[in-house]
């Protein structure tokens, strides 16, 4: 769907962690016409202190009941003036926005990686994976129990794997010290989170056909012409594509504030991603 | 179409006539032919579902409610004549005088089905440079209090990608596509300009002049009057293309500047640039942006180009075109007020793609509220009235 300015009425908003709200908006244009990965750029109240939209993920979307919600964090004035919001309220919506995560057909296992907020980014993944007859594992990354992602909220399909900074739940540690664990099963890998966790996961699915001794997945080298780095076709082929972030002024592709640095050159994170294949990104220029 | 149309010029100015007249007021005089043959409203206000904001969503400031017109009001609307020219004597004819401003509306498409383009009044395209340029390292952009920080550093294809890319595409519009060019050296600037000259689409040049002179150890165009007159002038020479002259507000005293500007040739004004800023890292060890300075636009920066407008409006004769935190109709008004004939809209699209069309359908409805059929007798109100007594008004005014 192209984008479009839509009124959302907001339906419902509740914290579902310390400072993470889950908000339910009516906005049939955007429920229908959103896929994974996608974005809404937010227009904040009070434009005089305020002079920009705030994006966040598409967490949900369901075109049955017209509803789509998003998960955020307060970190923040505009973020706190959406907690702020009242039932009845109409946000101006502008989306969906950017590239969505692109599936190969023939992926019956998929990984989704998760690093806090990052949740939110994979979040519809796993529903159209579950709806696609998929086999869904969610391995989620949180400082300590306290700020892990409740599973009642995630379909009943998917494994839920939970690793916590201080070891309060699940695997103490780092979320990207279990996808090893799961790399052989995985047929692709889909990831939102820090940079620096992207960049790890990024360098283990560099080294991953080595580990496992497998073939590539797709058309084999030399045989045929490959598809262009970026491409949909690219990316549906790639073991792991990550969803990025980066300080917004457009969303729209006419400003060139969000660019993150690839290896052909600046990429646009609310035109060319969010989502990109992890080959595509120069991650030695990320920290 | 009409066969009277009512348009704004300083034709009279020009030929040097009526001199005793307001040197501000643009002359409103009747023309036959309209050089760029424009459907005005082509759609109704309303005609598009407008998104609704909720009480505390938006304020939509000063925003009159957008209803259907009634038969009247649409006929009192189709007497306001919104169009204005640009450069008199090469031809830069405007269907109003709301446009967009240069890295806020990339080449135009980037909006999409979300703006109606042909709506607008001109577009000025990304600056544009000889050669590709990569941009700065990221983060490029942040918010600050009503306004924001870029530091994007003139990110695009070069010109000749530009020219093959979104040549055909503008062609095919009527609205006026203005190419914003910046270069590291005259020869630079000169190349670019050449190499637009004639290329269907595009309608004239903007010289972003805020750009470091590497040839005279990076001092910037904009802030040496020597410079910006060599700079423009060589330009003038290069291409027939209607020239614009774009201000930096980063110099002490703008008033020299723009009369060099006005004296090589330029056919208008544009101003203002953004003003130099800092934004520093959350952990405050390190500035924010990947380019450590970055360029102040927004609200914030209104009062700045008000200022700047109207000093410049007492000292050239040429249009003046003003932009700097344009957020409603008041704005557009404030800087008519001080001399503009034209505005750009810049930061304020992100938050609200719709405002430059609206503003233009706002300006139609205020000039029918107070009976008239053209903004002209809005230009210039706020001025001195003595000539010659401005210029040391403002020159007290330096902090
Ligand atoms: C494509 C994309 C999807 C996102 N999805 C989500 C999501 O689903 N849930 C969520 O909680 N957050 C998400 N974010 C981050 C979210 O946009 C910021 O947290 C939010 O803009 C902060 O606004 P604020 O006014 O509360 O904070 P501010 O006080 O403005 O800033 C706090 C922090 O947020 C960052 N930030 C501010 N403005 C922006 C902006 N325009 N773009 C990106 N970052 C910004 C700043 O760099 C700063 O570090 C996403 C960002 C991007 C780019
Ligand atoms: C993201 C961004 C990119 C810009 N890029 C350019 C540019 O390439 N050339 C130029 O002359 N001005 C550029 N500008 C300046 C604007 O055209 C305008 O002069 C300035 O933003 C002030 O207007 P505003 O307050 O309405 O935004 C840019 C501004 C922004 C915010
Ligand atoms: S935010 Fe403007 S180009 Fe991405």
């Amino acid at each position: 769907m192209t984008m479009r300015l839509v009124s959302a009425e907001l339906v419902e908003s509740r914290q579902i962690l310390p400072g993470q709200w889950i908000q339910s908006f009516n906005a049939p244009e955007l429920a229908a016409g959103s896929r994974a990965g996608q974005f809404v750029h937010v227009r904040t109240g009070d434009y005089s202190g305020l002079v920009l939209r705030r994006p966040f993920s598409i967490n949900t979307a369901d075109p049955a009941t017209g509803i789509i919600t998003l998960h955020f964090r307060t970190v923040g004035r505009g973020t706190e003036w959406l907690t702020r919001a009242r039932e009845g309220d109409r946000l101006d919506m502008l989306g969906p926005l950017g590239r969505p995560f692109e599936v190969d057909p023939r992926s019956r296992h998929l990984l989704l990686i998760a690093g806090g907020l990052g949740m939110a980014g994979i979040r519809m993944l796993a529903d159209e994976a579950v709806r696609d007859g998929r086999q869904v594992v969610v391995l989620f990354g949180a400082q300590s129990a306290a700020h892990v992602y409740p599973s009642s909220l995630l379909p009943d399909e998917v494994e839920y794997v939970v690793a916590t900074d201080d070891g309060s739940l699940g695997h103490h540690g780092f979320v990207t010290e279990l996808v090893t664990q799961y790399e052989a099963w995985a047929d692709q890998a889909f990831a939102c989170g820090p940079h620096a966790m992207l960049k790890r996961l990024a360098a283990l699915a560099a080294g991953r056909r080595e580990r496992l001794g497998v073939a590539k997945l797709g058309r084999k080298r030399g045989g045929g012409k490959q598809d262009p780095l970026g491409s949909t076709s690219a990316r549906r082929k790639a073991f792991l594509q990550v969803s990025m972030e980066q300080t917004m002024g457009c969303a729209v592709g006419a400003c060139l504030g969000c660019t993150v640095i690839g290896v052909d050159g600046p990429q646009r994170v609310c035109r060319e991603g969010p989502v990109f294949a992890a080959e595509e990104i120069a991650w030695e220029s990320i920290a | 179409m009409k066969a009277k149309r009512t348009i704004i010029t300083f034709g009279d100015m020009r030929v040097g006539k009526d001199s005793n007249r307001s040197k501000r007021t643009p002359t409103v005089r009747k023309d036959k032919t309209a050089i760029i043959p424009v459907d005005r409203f082509p759609a109704l206000p309303g005609d598009r579902p407008r998104v609704e904001t909720g009480s505390a969503a938006v304020a939509d400031l000063g925003a009159p409610a957008a209803a259907r017109p009634s038969m009247a009001e649409r006929e009192a609307l189709d007497r306001v004549d919104l169009s204005v020219e640009l450069a008199p004597t090469r031809g830069l004819r405007l269907a109003n005088p709301i446009m967009v401003a240069s890295g806020t509306f990339g080449y135009g498409v980037e909006y999409g089905e979300v703006v109606d383009v042909q709506r607008i009044g001109a577009i000025c395209c990304k600056g544009t440079t000889l050669r590709p340029r990569a941009g700065n390292a990221p983060p490029r952009v942040t918010e600050t209090p009503g306004g924001m920080l870029n530091s994007i550093g003139l990110q695009n294809p070069g010109v000749d990608a530009v020219i093959e890319k979104y040549g055909p595409v503008w062609q095919g519009w009527k609205v006026p596509v203005i190419v914003n060019i910046a270069g590291e050296s005259i020869e630079d600037y000169v190349e670019v300009a050449r190499r637009l000259d004639g290329v269907p689409g595009v309608a004239g040049i903007e010289l972003n002049i805020s750009c470091p002179n590497v040839g005279k150890g990076g001092l910037q165009f904009a802030i040496d009057r020597d410079a910006a007159r060599a700079v423009t002038a060589a330009v003038r020479r290069a291409t027939d293309l209607p020239l614009l002259v774009k201000l930096s507000p980063n110099v002490a005293d703008v008033r020299p500047i723009a009369k060099a500007i006005e004296e090589a040739g330029a056919d208008a004004i544009t101003a203002i640039n953004t003003l130099s800023g800092l934004a520093v890292s959350p952990d405050r060890t390190r500035a924010l942006l990947g380019n450590t300075f970055g360029g102040l636009s927004g609200p914030a920066i209104k009062p700045v180009a008000l200022r700047i407008v109207y000093e410049v409006a007492q000292v050239v004769s040429i249009p003046i075109v003003a932009i700097g935190g344009i957020t409603n109709l008041g704005d557009v008004l404030d800087f008519f007020a001080c001399g503009a004939v034209a505005v750009q809209v810049g930061t304020a699209i992100f938050a609200d793609p719709e405002l430059p069309v609206r503003l233009g359908e706002e300006l139609a409805a205020e000039c029918v509220r107070r009976g008239l059929t053209s903004y002209g007798p809005l230009v210039g109100t706020a001025l001195p009235k003595r000539a010659g007594a401005s210029s040391a008004k403002g020159a007290e005014y330096r902090p």
